[in-house]
């Protein structure tokens, strides 16, 4: 039954031959960037506290050089909107634009659109390394817990890619069973360490559920090298996961170093995924959705997959991000819950939608 | 036997039953009603009691009752003679099976546990009563309680006494201050989401006894706030609780370093306050203790003579 999943067979033979439809396409891109745009513009506007639109605009004119705008704010309205709400809504940004193109990358990678990119072991790797994290004298926490998180992401998916490896070729199927059942042995030990948390256990839930809380400008700027180096690599192998998705071997005949991709991708994927997650935790959802509803509109060739689920995946944990910080304001909820929220019952139209063959 | 002697016999025999009936116990309290609202009969007074919340802990040692605790939580840790007892689980870990080879005579329960421990409790036929305060004021009736249903009357009547003159102490300086005389208090238990105490707590109680305004007054129960509210909200003082059982002052410490916390009122005059999480959570007498240390940070001009 798990075969049968895995080799999804809905693939259509001729998927590397894309009829090019580069007005549409163009159009999209615009268009996307334009709504990520309004999504940054509109999101700094909203939050718990009221701050009249007027004064937004002046508290972003005063930033300008060679405009004298006389500041009538509070400073605590500039501090909200500088230091609270632009680094909160940039790292959501970052982070959705890595779920999204993480999973892209591993659909196509593993040809199956279940695939996210917490398939092989990235999730119960940063999982229990930020529940580590946790345990550790109050003094380190604050360091120790992204660190390690980013370290058993990393590390998690290395093992299982040294599990599956035979020879020289990594078959895609025993690394997602490899991915499967360590998954599972680290989320046992995992669920261990919850139940010996005791007090802590409310943190340790709400950093599993996924939030951007207490977002600063520190976090933003540790992840920014990882993500955006590791999108522009991916972005750059759209082109040999399009042969790809024929099958290895002709695209192994096509002048692929198809194993070579594979670890690259993989790599790449990894990477952005494990940074993704070390600050805000396990966001469901992101990565399965966005890549699904882009090839739903604009078809499946990756090199406008790629980029256009980057942005769209932005604008959309953004905006998941706002109506958790809004939504029950002045109390908030953790953005993983939205992303299920709306996540679920996308997944499930998808699974309606199936003769369809969207992938 | 003349006249003088069979009256003195009458009256030593009176005054001995009279002392027979008085040392006796008292009579059980018969049917109550708990915080669950539901009704419970007590048709024997407990003489083998578990306790399931630190806070019931704290109640049942208060109103001399130690020796009857057969069971406590692995969170009871006061007094110190509540440590040695049997340990029947966590929290809302309750091992059902350890508590019925304690044999049992009453449990007292919390609301957390009224759709687990105590039907499970009661199906073996264990009388289960379930204490949920939300306010001092409730605390003190539940002291009462306890002491009812456990022939401790006098003790319960004499704690509640004494604790309610301490309340009015504070209350009475308190309760007729302005709203313009009140700070705005910051209650954090926990910094990463901020977790605070808003309406509907024991804690929202106690800052409002001890002349402050809680800036949390818009959201009901332990949650978080967002961090964007405090800083608009700009309380005059913070109060960060000390982790349960664990000493460790995190939640403090966070405050302290936010550099964009660093221009609310209660940095600018470092007004950052911790509290011992066991005295300002637990709906136990110490209860008092942590009104009495709030009001001294909230009103420091007021209560300098306390302690």
């Amino acid at each position: 039954m798990a075969l049968e999943l895995l080799r999804d067979t809905a693939i259509p033979k001729t998927a590397a031959v894309y009829p090019l439809q580069w007005r549409s396409r163009v159009y999209a891109i615009v268009g996307l960037v334009s709504l990520l745009g309004v999504v940054i513009a509109a999101t700094l506007a909203i939050g718990s506290t009221h701050i009249p639109l007027a004064t937004l605009g002046n508290i972003l004119l005063a930033k300008l050089p060679f405009i004298g705008v006389e500041s009538t704010w509070a400073s605590s309205m500039e501090t909200i909107i500088f230091d609270i709400r632009l680094p909160r809504l940039l790292l959501a940004g970052l982070v959705g634009a890595s779920l999204a193109v993480a999973g892209a990358t591993y659909q196509g990678l593993f040809r199956n659109p279940l695939a996210d990119p917490y398939l092989i072991g990235v999730a119960q790797g940063a999982a229990l390394g930020a529940v580590t994290g946790f345990l550790l004298p109050a003094s380190w926490q604050a360091a120790s817990i992204p660190l390690l998180a980013f370290a058993g992401a990393l590390l998690a998916v290395a093992v299982v890619y040294s599990i599956a490896r035979v020879g020289k070729t990594l078959p895609m199927t025993t690394l997602i069973l490899a991915g499967v059942a360590l998954g599972a042995f680290l989320a046992a030990i995992t669920s261990y360490l919850m139940i010996a948390s005791g007090d802590k256990l409310h943190g340790i839930i709400s950093w599993l559920l996924g939030t951007f809380s207490l977002t600063s400008w520190w976090q933003v700027t540790m992840v920014i090298p990882y993500i955006s180096l590791g999108i522009v690599v991916i972005w750059l192998h759209a082109r040999p996961l399009n042969v790809m998705q024929l099958d290895e071997e002709q695209a192994q005949q096509l002048g692929i170093n198809v194993e070579r991709v594979k670890l690259i991708l993989l790599g790449a994927a990894t990477l952005i995924t494990a940074a993704a997650v070390c600050f805000c935790g396990i966001i469901g959802f992101v990565g399965i959705i966005i890549p699904h509803a882009v090839r739903l509109i604009w078809g499946p060739d990756h090199r406008f997959l790629l980029p256009l689920s980057t942005l769209a995946g932005a604008s959309f944990l953004i905006l998941a991000d706002t109506v958790a910080r809004t939504m029950l304001a002045p109390t908030e909820i953790p953005v993983g819950v939205i992303t299920a929220f709306l996540g679920a019952p996308f997944f499930l139209y998808l699974l309606r939608q199936k003769k369809r063959a969207i992938f | 036997m003349n006249q003088y002697s069979r009256n003195c016999l009458l009256v030593l025999l009176s005054v001995a039953l009279l002392l027979c009936l008085s040392c006796a116990s008292p009579p059980p309290a018969g049917n109550v009603v708990d915080d669950l609202d539901r009704t419970i009969n007590i048709d024997e007074i407990p003489q083998r009691i578990i306790s399931l919340a630190p806070s019931n802990t704290e109640i049942l040692f208060a109103l001399g009752l130690g020796d009857r605790v057969v069971g406590v939580t692995e969170y009871c840790n006061f007094p110190e003679a509540a440590i040695a007892k049997p340990k029947v689980g966590g929290f809302s870990t309750v091992d059902i099976e350890k508590v019925v080879s304690l044999e049992p005579d009453l449990v007292l329960a919390t609301q957390i546990h009224s759709k687990t421990a105590i039907p499970a409790l009661e199906k073996l036929g264990i009388t289960a009563l379930a204490l949920a305060p939300g306010s001092l004021d409730e605390v003190m009736n539940n002291i009462t309680l306890v002491g009812k249903i456990t022939g401790q009357d006098k003790q319960a009547s004499q704690l509640v006494n004494s604790l309610g003159t301490r309340i009015e102490a504070i209350a009475s300086r308190t309760q007729n201050l302005a709203p313009d005389q009140r700070p705005r208090v910051l209650y954090l238990t926990w910094h990463d989401p901020l977790i605070t105490a808003g309406t509907e707590t024991l804690v929202d109680d106690i800052i409002s006894k001890a002349g402050g305004q809680n800036i949390a007054y818009d959201i009901s129960g332990h949650k978080a706030i967002a961090l964007e509210t405090v800083i608009h909200r700009d309380p005059q003082l913070i109060i960060a609780s000390i982790g349960m059982g664990t000493g460790e002052d995190l939640p403090w410490q966070y405050v302290k370093n936010e550099p964009r916390l660093k221009n609310t009122e209660a940095l600018l005059n470092d007004r950052v306050y911790k509290i011992d999480g066991d005295l300002a959570h637990r709906a136990g007498p110490r209860i008092v203790d942590a009104l009495e240390q709030m009001a001294q940070f909230i009103h420091p001009e007021l209560f300098e003579e306390i302690n």
